[in-house]
């Protein structure tokens, strides 16, 4: 079932020892193990800038019955992007990269939180919400390889519509909504078009989500840290050139392809798996990642995880109204109310406890003492200071 | 004998084996130990009352900047001590007797060598003087 306790607390010390020796190296301000969130944001940014310019001269059909001239397709266009345009295959180039250091970013950031124990209690959400979007991630990557148009893509595009054929009751309408027909037309391109770039700003906007609660969220590395994450994307760009297969032949059944395993791994599944346990194996291991804060998959936990933490107490009597806990408070915890009529003062802090996370950081913000942790007020921690000097 | 008052975060240097029932770490006799949950939690005014109430110096220790189990505690009681961020020390706090370790979990030694080291310094420093 779960990781036993000494194995992910060995988890933890690896981390930990890796970022100790970057630190040794690079210094903690430029550790990019300190940036792992902010790390798959840059990128999608990159990802942003660069489709930007791709849709400026994509054409998202798979004929062109006015042209008699010459084919303007999908892949004629992707084409032209690449061989004529200057610098089109370096933007293809980085846009598919960007996408795979997208994915593995991810991998990395979900890696961290999990093995130094940062996703469960109050980060529920964090977590879930992650898990969501790297789904939409890793759909988002896969339409990005349909929308070329070359055999690869025709492959994709009768794999996917084999596996939603495996599915019961959702099955066919997911297939006549992702070939926006019955069968692959004209409008099936437009479809995966919009489902790329949808989706994409509806990941955007699911970061909200993601980000929710975090006061002063690290959205973005140091620039040092982006120079060189973009040097080594170009690095690879020009060293490993951006491939197309042949135009997609709607009569042939092309067979053998490359794959991107950072996307296109569930592909690898389906060619030798069956496609009902293919779904059972996607979807059973999204609900045990899904589940994995609940405390019987998780041996350091002790109690009711989904109950909130012992939230911060606010002593009414104390508080001035100052807001420095307020301001500080990383989660966004503290509301300043208007203070109670015959208060000296005019506001006072109050706790949404379902947001606290039971740091102490307001009680280090306070300088009246008015603020505490329930199982540690500060009256007692400095008692204990001077009981402990007090002794010999 | 030299008191040394170690205001820690419970998940930076794992202190656990190296203290005895006093709180005290068994390497480094005098210097007591008192835990949080996290070093954004410790107010400057303990660090003052553990120097009034006869510490010759206080050792700060959160986990590495850049790392916090929870979000930016160690940056803010960094800042605090460093006068950036209020509340901060009283003016005529001695600053010299006043360290800050910023440690990972796996880190003791340095935490223990680095003690060591503060503590020959106050002792040079000599005892702690009237508040000016």
């Amino acid at each position: 079932m779960a990781l036993p306790k000494v194995y992910t607390d060995s988890l933890a010390y690896f981390c930990l020892k890796a970022e100790d020796a970057t630190n040794q190296i690079l210094t903690s301000k430029y550790n990019p193990f300190y940036y792992h969130g902010a790390l798959p944001q840059f990128f999608l940014w990159v990802l942003f800038l660069s489709g930007l310019l791709l849709f400026a001269y994509y054409i998202p059909t798979i004929d062109n019955a006015y042209s008699s001239e010459r084919l303007i397709n999908a892949f004629t266009s992707v084409d032209f992007i690449t061989n004529q345009i200057p610098f089109g295959a370096v933007v293809r180039g980085i846009h598919r990269y960007a996408g795979d250091a997208m994915v593995l970013t991810i991998i990395l950031h979900a890696l961290r939180v999990w093995w130094t124990d940062r996703y469960r209690q109050y980060r529920w959400l964090q977590w879930f919400s992650g898990i969501v979007l790297l789904g939409f991630v890793f759909f988002i990557g896969q339409t990005g390889y349909y929308l070329v148009w070359d055999q690869r893509s025709l492959v994709l595009t009768r794999m996917t519509c084999y596996a939603f054929e495996a599915l019961p009751v959702i099955g066919p309408g997911l297939k006549a909504w992702f070939l926006n027909g019955e069968a692959i037309t004209n409008l099936t391109l437009s479809n995966y078009l919009f489902i790329h770039i949808g989706l994409s700003f509806f990941l955007l906007s699911g970061l909200w989500l993601h980000y929710v609660r975090m006061a002063r969220p690290v959205v973005t590395p140091p620039p040092v840290i982006n120079y060189a994450l973009m040097a080594i994307l170009m690095f690879v760009v020009f060293m490993y050139p951006i491939t197309m297969d042949r135009m997609a032949n709607l009569t042939q059944q092309p067979s053998n392809f490359d794959i991107d395993w950072f996307f296109l791994w569930p592909y690898a599944m389906l060619t030798s798996w069956d496609p009902t346990v293919f779904w059972l194996a996607i979807v059973g291991v999204t609900v045990f990642v899904s589940l994995l804060p609940l405390p019987f998959l998780n041996n350091n936990l002790s109690g009711n995880v989904l109950a909130p933490v012992d939230a911060a107490e606010v002593v009414g009597s104390k508080c001035v109204g100052c807001q420095l806990c307020d301001k500080d408070c990383p989660y966004e915890a503290i509301e300043m109310v208007p203070a109670p009529a015959g208060s000296k003062f005019k506001l006072l802090a109050t706790v949404l406890p379902h947001r606290c996370s039971s740091c102490g950081l307001c009680v280090g913000a306070c300088a009246f003492d008015a603020i505490d942790l329930p199982d540690m007020p500060d009256a007692e921690v400095t008692k204990k200071i001077k009981t402990l000097l007090a002794q010999s | 004998m030299t008191k040394v008052m170690t205001l820690i975060c419970e998940r930076s240097c794992d202190l656990n084996d190296h203290l005895d029932e006093r709180s005290q770490v068994k390497e480094v006799p005098g210097c007591y130990v008192v835990k949080f949950p996290c070093s954004g939690m410790i107010q400057p005014l303990m660090v003052e009352a553990a120097l009034k109430s006869g510490a010759d110096g206080v050792v700060v220790t959160g986990c590495q900047i850049g790392d916090c189990y929870y979000r930016e505690g160690n940056k803010m009681i960094r800042e605090r001590l460093l006068g950036s961020r209020p509340p901060t020390l009283k003016k005529g706090t001695d600053r010299r007797r006043i360290i800050g370790l910023w440690l990972s979990k796996v880190q003791v030694h340095r935490f223990i060598s680095e003690v060591k080291e503060f503590v020959t310094d106050l002792d040079k420093l000599g005892p702690v003087g009237p508040a000016k």
